[in-house]
């Protein structure tokens, strides 16, 4: 009984010291050898093995560069946000009464609570900007053209995933910042002409952004999302891998496609990469977190506006941008430039990819991600401007008037200013 | 099947009346009752104008009809025998108060609607009464002038002019007309103060009926202003503590022997502007010359009172940084709310100019202060630490990095010679 575990002990050190020492790749793999021993019996009939070290050998075009690294930057940030995200669930409660409360254990009572929570938020930023380069690649080296324009749409949509993410992911901390920016955000999303009031009355659930709405954005951000984002990641995946990396914007050469016998193998050349790419933008996104923590403002109060907002999320910094220095038709008419790339594929169909070659495109192109980055850039400075500082009253805000004919005012019309509530002097002294 | 007919015929003729006798019934909830034309009450046959009054207002739900006041006969429609009898007319403006006083002084009759007597004598003590009864200057108000003639409003009725809001206006009435004040040698700007007056904007912007108006300090029926010695208890009725600290102490035995105009020594009546805490020590240079002990008291208290101004502000920004830490503050609220406590007592004590406690309330604001800004400190301290975890990871991702890259380097090189030969 105890020789023949002995044996099979020392047969299994063998093979495991012959694949260390046949293997070229032998330190890493091997590893990896090691855990398929565990599960060699499971293997004779799932061939996980094969199926694993098929991928490694899988061959990239031989141009397929650093630039290309953006995609695979965005699927890092996105399981960076899975595993922080299903962390902090394990803390956060989602209801009105105690998610502030639950936000605030998180930061300063959990162990590395804070560093879950701001690794979290700036993930979230990352990954638009991560997204937003990768759809740059994509358009600029023409890799939406046929046969990858179902894709082009696919990574479309998860962008808009990933914007609907954030949207949601925005309201939990059920904090000052948090309340205002939603509800700002949903009276804006209410003005958009036939639809854009009946979607708001789903979302909100309440007439005031409520318990109500932190439940839909919830459910939405952990349960609905993650679903959706899954399969078109599984989408987007398949067809990259079917139809392989675009041919070089330089060269009008031939679409390869994926078989291509003289690529580089993924193991080691492009792992090698990955890593490099992978430890530095998770250093990245750490370093920011911990020099720059999302503070917690007030609690949420709907009967009170806050005097200044601190916007953590691009895209409200940049719709901001876009509605202080260009106005509404500004901002809509940028929504819709970015509405536009979903047309792109359809009518931009020639096998031309050089950029010289293709001004219209290449305009666009410039002034969606440049017009972007400047946006972000701009709303960066305007960040701790009140949101309240066009003098536009919120509809909570807006006075309750009667129907029919107005009351007298009984107060002066001109009253004097009320002095800022601050701290009270003493001796009565006004 | 007439039978029917007519059923169906009353049945839509019901349904149709409904909305007209719902538009009836909503307005009558919401506006005045409809006037109801008394037909027994002969005077209304010729004074339209009057009949509303007939129906509308307090007097005429308790039985106080034309002639209670302006005598005649209600009895009969016609015009030399309505004005017959006791018939005054129009009462002037000394006789309406002794009409009014008639019933309103009499306890017998106004003990069951609870109302006090003492209106009339009270009136005859006023600056109004006075110059009606003694100087027969019928430019001054009667009963009428404030409460309004034939139809009166209680005060609590919005529609009264002797409703809480209403008061600033019906005094301003006369008394911010130029041309009349002129003659009595009156300012017109009371108002224009009240309402830019901590008071004022309690009254009419924060709608807060405990707030005083012009009858709270001047009395209503008894108006007059008050003297320079009763200043300091007027003001005291609703700024109690203040008001008993400033009696205790020197200012306030000054202003009892009538050397000082009590808190109008610093601060303003219908403006109730008050003194910035920087400038304490310049108001005392009012009365005492910079050189003299008292002055330098004032500047003491100016410095007391600043600094503890400054802690508070100190411990509300540390209260601030706490929480976007993201820290549970309901313990450092509860902490700042004892310090502001402290500090609103320094006001009370700061009326008796009391040196020794504005300092020791002081002291405590300024303990509270130093322990949130301790918590306060101790936070940031732990969210400095928080940075101290990029040294390992810099050094693992940057081995890690290099470790890669050399990695490449090599294969490339291996490739390249693969290709080569």
């Amino acid at each position: 009984m105890l020789g023949r575990g002995w044996r099979a002990t020392t047969a299994w050190g063998k093979r495991f010291w012959d694949d260390l020492k046949a293997s070229t790749d032998a330190s890493l793999l091997a590893i990896l050898r090691f855990v398929g021993l565990l599960y060699g019996r499971i293997d004779t009939r799932l061939p996980i093995d094969q199926a694993f070290r098929k991928s490694l050998r899988h061959r990239l075009s031989r141009h397929a560069g650093w630039r290309h690294a953006f995609g695979g930057i965005t699927y890092l940030l996105f399981m960076v946000l899975v595993v922080t995200g299903v962390l902090l669930s394990f803390y956060y409660r989602p209801s009105a009464e105690e998610a502030y409360q639950s936000i605030q254990n998180i930061v300063s009572g959990v162990t590395l609570g804070w560093l879950m929570r701001d690794v979290h938020v700036w993930a979230a930023n990352l990954i638009v900007l991560a997204a937003l380069a990768h759809m740059a690649r994509v358009f600029f080296g023409a890799a939406y053209k046929p046969p990858r324009e179902t894709n082009w749409l696919v990574g479309l949509l998860l962008l808009f995933v990933i914007f609907a993410f954030g949207a949601t992911g925005y309201l939990l901390p059920w904090d000052q910042w948090a309340y205002w920016t939603v509800t700002e955000g949903l009276s804006i999303l209410g003005r958009v002409p036939l639809a854009g009031g009946a979607l708001v009355e789903i979302l909100r659930g309440d007439p005031l952004v409520s318990g109500a709405t932190l439940s839909r954005f919830f459910a939405l951000h952990v349960i609905v999302l993650p679903w959706v984002a899954l399969v078109l990641l599984v989408l987007h995946f398949t067809l990259v891998r079917k139809h392989g990396v675009a041919p070089p914007a330089s060269a009008a050469s031939e679409d390869v496609g994926p078989d291509d016998e003289s690529g580089v193998p993924f193991f080691p050349h492009h792992f090698l990469r990955s890593l490099i790419v992978g430890v530095l933008v998770l250093t990245l996104v750490v370093t920011a977190a911990a020099l720059y923590p999302r503070d917690v403002a007030a609690p949420a109060n709907p009967a009170q506006a806050p005097a200044s907002m601190l916007s953590t999320w691009i895209a409200a910094d940049v719709s901001r941008a876009l509605i202080y220095y260009l106005g509404a038709w500004g901002f809509g008419g940028f929504l819709l430039l970015g509405a536009v790339m979903v047309l792109v594929p359809l009518f931009d169909r020639a096998p031309e990819r050089r950029l010289s070659k293709r001004p219209i495109m290449t305009t666009l192109g410039v002034v969606f991600f440049l017009g972007f980055a400047v946006a972000w850039a701009a709303g960066w400075q305007l960040r701790s401007v009140p949101v309240s500082a066009s003098g536009e009253l919120t509809p909570f805000q807006q006075p309750l008037t009667p129907p029919g004919p107005a009351l007298p005012r009984l107060a002066p019309p001109s009253s004097p200013a009320v002095p800022p509530a601050g701290t009270p002097r003493p001796g009565g002294a006004r | 099947m007439r039978r029917v007919v007519i059923r169906m015929l009353l049945g839509v003729a019901v349904l149709g009346a409904l909305p007209a006798a719902a538009r009836a019934m909503t307005a009558s909830a919401f506006q005045s009752p409809i006037v109801v034309q008394d037909t027994a009450n002969g005077c209304l046959a010729c004074h339209a104008a009057q009949r509303e009054a007939a129906t509308v207002g307090v007097h005429s739900q308790h039985g106080v009809t034309c002639v209670s006041c302006h005598g005649g006969n209600a009895d009969v429609r016609t015009l030399p025998d309505g004005h017959q009898g006791n018939f005054i007319g129009s009462p002037s403006k000394v006789q309406t108060a002794q009409l009014c006083g008639s019933c309103h002084s009499n306890p017998n009759r106004m003990r069951q609607y609870g109302l006090p007597t003492g209106q009339l004598e009270e009136f005859r003590t006023s600056r109004h009464g006075q110059l009606l009864f003694g100087e027969h200057d019928t430019n001054a108000p009667t009963c009428t002038d404030c409460h309004g003639t034939h139809i009166i409003y209680p005060p609590y009725d919005a529609r009264s002019r002797v409703y809480p809001t209403n008061i600033p206006g019906t005094c301003a009435h006369c008394h911010s007309d130029e041309k009349l004040m002129a003659k009595y040698h009156l300012r017109t700007d009371q108002l224009d103060q009240f309402r830019a007056s901590a008071h004022g904007v309690a009254l009419f912007q924060k709608q807060n009926f405990a707030a005083p108006t012009c009858i709270s300090c001047h009395g209503a029926h008894s108006a007059l202003p008050p003297t320079g010695t009763q200043v300091a208890s007027v003001c005291g009725q609703c700024h109690a503590l203040v008001g008993q600290s400033f009696a205790q102490g020197p200012h306030g035995a000054a202003s009892k022997a009538g050397k000082l105009r009590g808190c109008l020594a610093c601060h303003t009546n219908h403006s109730t502007a008050g003194v910035p805490i920087e400038k304490i020590g310049e108001t005392c240079d009012k009365c005492h010359a910079s050189d003299t002990r008292l002055h330098q008291m004032g500047i003491d208290l100016q410095r007391s009172v600043v600094q503890a101004s400054e802690d508070m502000a100190s411990a509300k920004r540390a209260v601030e940084v706490l929480s976007l830490a993201g820290q549970r503050v309901g313990y450092y609220q509860f902490r700042y709310q004892e310090a502001l406590t402290y500090y609103l007592q320094i006001a009370q004590a700061q009326h008796g100019l009391d040196l020794a406690k504005v300092d020791d309330l002081g002291r405590r604001v300024r303990s509270v202060s130093v322990d949130l800004n301790n918590a306060a400190n101790t936070s940031r301290e732990q969210r400095w630490e928080h940075k101290l975890l990029l040294l390992p990871l810099w050094f693992l991702s940057l081995s890690a990095v290099v470790l890669a890259w050399l990695a490449l380097r090599a294969l490339r090189r291996r490739d390249a010679e693969h290709r080569d030969g």
